[in-house]
């Protein structure tokens, strides 16, 4: 068992290793600019479907979200115009550099919560989920100190008891 | 003002407010002294429990939580060099020297000490200036407050993050989350894509424990697991502070409070503005300039009162007009609004017996907060180096126990989990996530003074510029965007500067 768990860390290692020399750059504010600039455009376009109005309103449920998405696309299409400008210009962008490592890492964990959340979900115990949590940043963490594997599960198992019995949280 | 305190009096010493004070103190403490969680954190965990409260226990709760924030965050800096939260940074800088040379009850004292006299007097400004200002707020029509909405949210959204452009979408962003649900005007859907759950709209809390909880859980992808370890044996002085240090600290604990308070009311400043301000002034004036950065009292001292002052006083603008002084107290203001409590001048009238004891409540907070500085120093000594292997699950936990007790189903602990991720997101794109909270807690006072404004002068949008009121707002949004335009032009060009000089020396290696 142990040294199968050795030999699943060396790979992860290794793979690890590979994934933090890949990066990739993004020029921020352009990404920034573009991104929210469809995202506004969406919302403008989905308005009529999502939000009903009635023909008497002088002013109705679309006129904050249209003001809104307004001062969104003026906004960005300055910081798209900045941007553009800094290329004919040749002066350098701002850059946001992000690593493949870091990304697939987080991926993990966010992976660790949606299966504690799926099992909360499935099985409508809330202290499953909890448990599974414990134990899978335990593991994501490597620790090997089983103390804290007894300390982590035992806080988990006290958080639902608490939100259970005393705060009268059903789940 | 007399006719509300004695009352109010009356409806704070209780056994069930004085548990909550001492409660939200000691895991404010607590959570200000780990490096990495944050008082904001702290206060999200814990907004859903409030929501079972009436007002006063649910406020005295969160105010623990924020002053001994204010003060927990010193013990890590002064113990281990790291500052639990980021205003405590400038306390480090003479905090942990004097620790090193031997001192650290001592040092811990001064910080206790200091941020118990800034916070008191921050809560006495409160007390005396709330009422004026809420006077000035009552003469405030629909417009005016609109104008107030917008400003708040310019000044937050030019001040949170790098880039003023990139803090305005994301307070467009949070606006926009705040739309979700049903119409408050005319209750007919907006956004709810055909899911039944969201025609209540989002819940603040949930959306916070996404945006501000679970992405601090994804960012552990980005940091090394480093433990902190502190062996608290080492803290065996006798924390004996002479009289000529006691001497040396009143000049700057008083002007630092005085700053604090200055700085707090404007929103979107915060305590680190003020403990960085004050450390520099305190520098200044002192007659030993020498000994800052090497375990000065005065520099403690300074920066300790300065971001403590800054709690009552951020509560001032959030009490009477509604706009809150920075993320954590624009939490609270959904704590009182859950119980029918709004900013204004009822809230001085009206309720004023529950008004003013919540802000004596805020005295309370800050004594108690010295009396369990004094004893459990230790203990709070002990959580520096708690495992992030163990702390990390267990935040998660409380994420989702929080979410789902807030309306007792899982499409809520679903909701906080996409907005982590979209914080997680966001944060890649540099977004500030501030902005965003701010639209999510101005949103439901933004909209229906736009829209009542808007039905009062038949659409015309000329009503935004009617008044005196108008008016100011208006030159005083001008002016707020003006100096922080100004203010980022000189940032990049010291950037530029530095730039430069570090090329310069490049080239002559």
């Amino acid at each position: 068992m142990k040294q199968s768990l050795d030999r699943f860390h060396a790979r992860m290692d290794a793979w690890g290793e590979k994934l933090r020399e890949k990066e990739f750059r993004i020029p921020v504010d352009l990404t920034v600019g573009v991104i929210f600039l469809i995202f506004a455009l969406v919302i403008m376009w989905i308005m009529p479907q999502q939000v009903v109005i009635s023909e008497k309103d002088v002013v109705n449920g679309r006129a904050f979200p249209t003001l809104l998405m307004t001062v969104m696309i003026i906004a960005c299409a300055a910081l798209i115009v900045k941007e553009l400008y800094k290329i004919a210009t040749k002066k350098p962008l701002t850059w946001k550099v992000i690593n493949l490592q870091v990304e697939m890492k987080a991926l993990v964990i966010l992976a660790i919560l949606v299966i504690s959340y799926m099992l909360c979900r499935v099985t409508d115990l809330f202290v499953v989920g909890a448990v599974f949590c414990a134990l899978g940043f335990l593991f994501y963490f490597r620790c090997k100190k089983p103390s804290y594997y007894v300390i982590t599960i035992a806080i988990a198992v006290g958080i639902w008891a608490a939100f259970r019995f005393v705060l009268g949280v059903d789940f | 003002m007399l006719e509300y305190i004695v009352p109010a009096t009356g409806l704070l010493f209780t056994l069930e407010n004085i548990l909550w004070i001492n409660i939200g103190v000691f895991v404010g403490s607590v959570f200000a002294a780990i490096p990495g969680l944050s008082v904001i954190l702290c206060v999200i965990l814990f907004l859903p429990v409030t929501y079972t409260m009436t007002a006063i226990p649910g406020m005295m709760f969160l105010l623990g939580i924020y002053c001994a924030g204010g003060y927990g965050g010193s013990v890590s800096a002064i113990l281990i060099n790291t500052p639990g939260t980021p205003h405590a940074a400038a306390t480090m800088l003479d905090g942990h020297p004097l620790s090193q040379q031997g001192r650290t009850k001592a040092a811990l004292k001064i910080a206790l000490y200091a941020s118990t006299f800034g916070g008191v007097f921050s809560a006495l400004m409160l007390l005396f200036l709330g009422p004026q200002v809420a006077k000035i707020a009552a003469q405030l029509g629909t417009p005016e407050y609109f104008m107030v909405c917008v400003f708040g949210l310019t000044i937050i959204a030019g001040v949170s993050g790098k880039s003023m452009i990139r803090g305005i979408i994301s307070a467009c962003l949070g606006l926009l989350i705040a739309c979700i649900g049903s119409d408050p005007m005319t209750s007919y859907d907006r956004f709810t894509f055909g899911v039944s759950r969201l025609y209540l709209g989002l819940d603040l809390a949930v959306c916070l424990i996404g945006l501000f909880a679970l992405v601090e859980i994804l960012a552990k992808a980005e940091k090394r697991l480093d433990a902190l370890h502190l062996d608290t044996r080492k803290i065996k002085d006798d924390g004996k502070i002479t009289k000529s240090e006691y001497k040396r600290m009143i000049r700057p604990v008083l002007l630092s409070s005085l700053i604090g308070v200055m700085v707090g009311i404007i929103p979107g400043t915060g305590a680190s503005e003020a403990s960085w301000f004050s450390y520099s002034q305190a520098k200044n004036m002192s007659k030993h300039p020498e000994e800052f950065g090497h375990g000065s009292v005065e520099g403690i001292a300074a920066a300790e009162s300065a971001n403590n002052a800054v709690t009552g006083a951020t509560l001032i603008p959030l009490l009477t007009l509604g706009i809150p002084g920075d993320g954590t107290v624009a939490l609270m203001l959904s704590a009182l609004m859950i119980n029918g409590l709004n900013p204004g001048l009822s809230l001085f009238t009206t309720d004023g017996d529950i008004m003013y004891a919540i802000m004596l409540g805020l005295i309370l907070v800050n004594i108690f907060m010295c009396i369990q500085g004094k004893f459990l120093t230790t203990l709070f000594a002990k959580v520096v180096s708690i495992p992030q292997e163990i702390l990390t699950p267990v935040i998660v936990i409380f994420c989702f126990a929080g979410a789902y007790s807030v309306n007792n189903n899982y499409f809520d602990v679903g909701v906080a989990l996409i907005f982590g991720a979209l914080a997680w997101i966001l944060r890649k794109l540099d977004m500030p996530p501030v902005p965003i909270l701010l639209g999510l807690v101005l949103g439901k006072m933004t909209e229906p003074h736009f829209r009542r404004a808007l039905l009062i002068s038949n659409g015309d949008p000329a009503i935004f510029f009617s008044s005196i009121y108008c008016l100011i707002f208006l030159a005083l949004i001008i002016v707020a965007v003006a100096t922080i335009i100004r203010g980022k032009l000189n940032d990049q060009k010291k950037e530029r500067a530095a730039a430069a000089a570090a090329a310069n020396v490049h080239e002559e290696e």
